[in-house]
């Protein structure tokens, strides 16, 4: 083995015993950790979730479109490994017996559904069993519902348009039925190779066509890349789980954009621990290389001896982080994974890469500039012990940890941009901090002056030292700060969370009440105290035009073309559900605009629309335009009054455009509302609801509780991250105490020996520490309380809050943390004798 | 034969005061196997000359070489390399590398030269200075005549032509440091190195052979000692 591989070995193994670079070691270990870990169990998590809610769709995305599609666009799927399979729907009379009913035809190919299972039973209303089969050429299978209304029996024929079925199963779940309280109409499902027979797709017939795909997740988004662009934004919509307005969907994302946002702001941590330990570590080695070159070592031979050393430290640290994090992930996951009840999916390459990129670039970037300096030592520090190198300017330190810092933002977030921003605004925080941290040391110097000898001491050394110091109080501030921040996001992602399902979340819908059985109904609910929803009356309606100016879908494509209108605006594309009322219903909130007078006011009744936020978007309406609506056989006009925010996880009736009454006058209606029932009450449903016997009752507490169960796993999550972000801020702040403590040895010994009290000594070290650590902690919760405004309203799209207990908590922890870890280590080195000091000095 | 030459060397730095003038026109012939001391009044330049009669530093003019070698023509890896094969250096604070123990610390000049097996003679050495039993212990485990034992031991590892030693036994007690003058004084007979000591002790500096003054940065050579 080379000499100065041995020599690099000799010193690392030194090193690591007396535990010179246990901080170095265990910060990038952290890293590591915290990366492979997090990344791991967010992939799994993620990955296992959204294959759990691809089941809700019945594929990984979906196509769905008015026309069917250019082949080659299946072709391509085919080629790049994605299964697919189709699915065509439209509305059509059933006939049987010399009855009719509408009913919901779904005609499927081969490989449905590609994800989920359909499940079917010999009679209906009775729970079915999964099934990996297709009704077969000439057979439908049947919602229950249909049997209701049709005189029907297994076995029977059927006819839809002009081919007839023999019903030979009761269908009880598809996968993609979705969550659809308007939609009421039984399904039948047949093979798409009967479709043809039943002639009932004609031109300009409403037939939905939905491609369905499924596959790797690499060859999914490389078909997305390439696919969505060509789509027609007009009457094409590509779906994923991610786009539905489900609380699952933003669960995720919420949880998703916390743990990328904690492991950053873990990594950052662990990275500054580095190089707060890495830059102690190369001036304690000043005098190693000194030494090494008056004895004849040269600049390439100690260049090599420590980047070996650096190098086999970063190759232990982050094996041990390897090892650690696969480990920590390997048993959160195994307890997610007994509580989700199904086994979370493998992850991928990239964590492990991850991890790996960070661990070296959190050691080598950071301590890179340390051990420049520390390769500039002249031989001659051997006589002039004040040469330390120091002519490499300090800016090429900011110029290499600025860089690592950015390309880790790059690496997490994957924007450019969104990094750049948020380099920039850390820059110009560090700078606020620095000045406001000077100003804090000077007015303390004043404060100081009035008090005991032990606290006049503490003060003068730190207006004496009072670069050092602003600098160790931007890495405290930092360390408390990113600390506080973690914390408060949360817990309120968690709070957040849990008011939109609170443990009294309506679980059932009751639909097609019908006008004269609203006030009964809401009698029963007041007697029989159960928490409901109000009524919302309901007609379904369509939007024709805005301004004037036709929408898309309220003219078929040949008419479009005939009258050479190419460029249409954007409609809703189907029939919506339509509800009117006085008052902002609950969970609302209008953005734009003012809500119409209520009843009670005098002003005169007047006709006004009112447009969820999102869709007024995508739609182009704004407050004033006027819309132009078709209910039944009747077209109307309505101003837009106001744009409003939907809370669309809240589990209540909502909608998309809300009108006043005076809009709607004589137009027979149904009403919807939903309400909670504690499941031990369950029982009381039939008597309670036997008064209304065309009332539907829709149990959504199944997906309540699936909700519930998901968001319980990623708070568990995201606790786990907090935990490492925390262990990461506790690793910044030995490093910079130790480092600290260092550059006041030589003072603590010549006080000592001039005959200072050790008890003195250790108090105005713990006094000094008190009171930078609790201006820290000031610090750190101000630019916390900036920080988390910008994250809570750009990032989360949460409302923002003031966390005024953290303004309190900030300084206590700082005082008491950075004030615990400075007197343990004054006390062990005030423990030894002054000899033994003196000679470690020299 | 002489090993090193100094002509007309002088050295000085620029601070915001102005130039301060070092070393001022010094001339010195040092010949093998002689022992010099160099003695004078704390300030008065001698570090600065031992820093560059060994080629730590190099002088503002004027030129110094070893064997016949211009300091001043060399690099700084050359004039390691060149410390490494003829310089053995000892120091008033020891300056032994704290992580390494003193077996180790003595092995590290020849390890820097690339020596195949440098242990046996290291552990010879230490034998020599009486620290077989501390072969293990880390310097600050050791006494201050012990780490400055190591340090003689560490300073005769590759058998260089020329030791330097500044202040040897400016850290050490009377009895201590006579221990170690007499040490050093038997291994540079041993070995036949030609020694130079920088010291502001009378009674060490009439141990060698010649004695150089250095008063305000100018060389002075008083008449022959015994």
């Amino acid at each position: 083995m080379s000499n100065w591989l041995v020599i690099s070995w000799r010193l690392l193994r030194h090193e690591l015993r007396r535990g010179e670079l246990t901080v170095m070691a265990l910060a990038v270990t952290l890293a590591v950790t915290a990366v492979l870990s997090l990344s791991i169990f967010s992939e799994r998590l993620q990955g296992g979730l959204v294959a759990r809610s691809g089941e809700f769709l019945a594929a990984d995305r979906v196509l769905s479109t008015r026309q069917q599609v250019n082949p080659a666009w299946l072709e391509q799927a085919t080629e790049q490994g994605l299964d697919y399979a189709e699915r065509v729907t439209f509305n059509s009379m059933v006939f049987a017996h010399e009855q009719l009913a509408l009913a919901d035809i779904k005609a499927v190919t081969a490989k449905y559904p590609l994800r989920g299972e359909l499940e079917v039973a010999e009679q209906p209303f009775i729970a079915g069993a999964a099934t990996a089969y297709l009704p077969g050429p000439g057979e439908a299978w049947i919602h229950s519902g249909l049997f209701q209304q049709l005189p029907l029996a297994l076995g029977d024929v059927i006819e839809v348009g002009a081919k007839q079925f023999t019903v030979t199963k009761v269908l009880t779940k598809e996968p993609d039925a979705g969550f659809n309280v308007f939609n009421d109409s039984p399904t039948v499902l047949i093979q798409y190779a009967d479709l043809a027979a039943t002639q009932l797709i004609q031109p300009g017939s409403r037939v939905s066509y939905n491609y369905l795909f499924a596959g790797e997740p690499a060859a999914i988004t490389a078909y997305e890349d390439w696919l969505v662009p060509q789509l027609d934004d007009l009457n094409q919509r590509w779906r994923s789980i991610r786009d539905d307005d489900s609380p699952l969907a933003s669960a995720l994302e919420r949880a998703e954009r916390f743990m990328l946002l904690a492991s950053l702001l873990g990594v950052v941590l662990a990275a500054t621990a580095v190089a707060v330990a890495a830059q102690r570590y190369c001036q304690r080695n000043y005098d190693a290389v000194a030494i090494m070159k008056t004895l004849g070592g040269t600049r390439s031979f100690i260049s090599r001896v420590f980047t070996a050393h650096l190098l086999l430290l970063s190759v232990f640290s982050i094996a041990a982080g390897l090892a650690l994090g696969y480990g920590l992930q390997f048993v959160v996951v195994s307890f997610v994974g007994s509580q989700l009840g199904y086994v979370l999916p493998a992850a991928s390459q990239g964590p492990w890469w991850l991890a790996i990129i960070t661990g070296l670039l959190a050691a080598l970037m950071f301590s890179l500039y340390p051990l420049l300096r520390l390769m500039r030592i002249p031989p001659l520090r051997v006589l002039r012990r004040e040469l330390d190198g120091s002519d490499l300017g300090r800016w090429l330190h900011w110029v290499f940890s600025g860089a690592t810092i950015y390309v880790l933002m790059v690496l997490y977030s994957r924007s450019w941009l969104l990094s750049a921003a948020l380099f920039g605004g850390g820059i110009v925080a560090t700078v606020v901090l620095l000045l406001i941290g000077r100003l804090f040391i000077r007015a303390s110097r004043e404060a100081g002056m009035q008090a005991g000898s032990s606290w006049r001491l503490a003060m003068a050394n730190m207006q004496r030292r009072a670069r050092e110091n602003s600098l160790q109080m931007l890495s405290f501030s930092t360390a408390i700060m990113l600390f506080l921040l973690v914390l408060a996001l949360r817990n309120e992602l968690l709070e957040d969370w849990q008011n939109q399902l609170p443990e009294n979340a309506p679980n059932y819908f009751v639909i097609n009440v019908a006008e004269q059985q609203v006030t009964a109904l809401q009698e029963v609910f007041r007697t029989e105290q159960i928490e409901a929803t109000d009524l919302y009356p309901l007609t379904p309606g369509r939007l024709m035009a805005v301004n004037g100016e036709l929408v898309a879908d309220a003219v078929n494509k040949s008419d479009r073309e005939e009258a050479g209108q190419t460029e249409l605006r954007q409609g809703f594309g189907r029939e919506l559900q339509l509800t009117w009322r006085h008052t902002v219903p609950p969970e609302n909130k209008v953005v734009a605009g003012s809500w119409w007078p209520t009843e009670a006011s005098n002003a005169q009744p007047h006709k006004s629309v009112s447009v969820e936020s999102r869709v007024a978007k995508r739609l182009n309406i704004v407050v004033g335009d006027v819309l132009t609506m078709q209910v039944g056989a009747e077209e109307f006009t309505v101003p837009v009054s106001n744009i409003r925010e939907v809370n669309w996880n809240s589990m209540q009736p909502n909608f998309y455009l809300i009108f006043s009454p005076a809009a709607f006058a004589d137009i027979p209606v149904t009403y919807i509302a939903s309400f909670y029932l504690p499941s031990e009450r369950n029982s009381e449903l039939y008597s309670l609801f036997r008064d209304f016997p065309q009332v539907s009752l829709i149990d959504v507490d199944s997906i309540i509780q699936q909700i519930r169960a998901v968001i319980g796993h990623v708070s568990l999550a995201i606790t786990f991250v907090m935990f490492l972000v925390v262990f990461a801020g506790a690793l910044v702040l030995v490093a910079q105490v130790q480092a600290s403590l260092e550059e006041r040895e030589q003072e603590l010994v010549i006080l000592r020996t001039l005959g200072a009290r050790s008890r003195m000594l250790a108090q105005a070290v713990t006094y000094e520490f008190i009171v930078l650590g609790a201006l820290a902690g000031l610090i750190a919760a101000l630019a916390m309380e900036l920080t988390i405004y910008v994250l809570q309203t750009q990032v989360f799209a949460m409302p923002a809050t003031l966390h005024v207990r953290f303004w309190l908590l900030g300084p206590g922890i700082g005082a008491l943390v950075v004030a615990s870890l400075g007197w343990l280590t004054t006390r062990r080195l005030l423990a030894k004798r002054t000899a033994a000091l003196i000679r470690n000095l020299n | 034969m002489a090993v090193i030459q100094a002509h007309s060397v002088s050295r000085h730095v620029v601070t915001n005061a102005g130039r301060l003038d070092i070393l001022s026109s010094i001339d010195l012939t040092i010949d093998a196997a002689e022992t010099l001391a160099i003695v004078g009044a704390s300030g008065s330049g001698k570090s600065t000359l031992l820093a560059m009669l060994a080629g730590l530093d190099l002088p503002s003019s004027g030129h110094i070489s070893i064997d016949n070698v211009n300091l001043s023509e060399l690099d700084e890896e050359q004039r390691a390399i060149l410390r490494g094969e003829k310089i053995g250096f000892i120091f008033q604070s020891f300056l032994l590398i704290q992580s390494l123990t003193a077996l180790e610390n003595v092995m590290l000049p020849a390890e820097l030269a690339g020596a195949a097996n440098p242990q046996a003679q290291a552990r010879e050495l230490l034998e020599k200075v009486g620290l077989s039993g501390r072969l293990d212990h880390y310097p600050n485990q050791l006494s201050g005549g012990e780490q400055q034992r190591v340090a003689i031991a560490r300073a005769f590892i590759g058998e260089p032509e020329i030791l330097f030693a500044d202040e040897p036994t400016g850290n050490l007690d009377r009895h201590t440091g006579e221990k170690i003058e007499q040490l050093l004084f038997a291994l540079n007979r041993e070995f036949g190195t030609t020694l130079i000591i920088v010291t502001h002790d009378d009674r060490l500096a009439k141990k060698c052979q010649r004695i150089v003054h250095i008063d305000s940065g100018y060389l002075t050579e008083p008449a022959g000692h015994e």
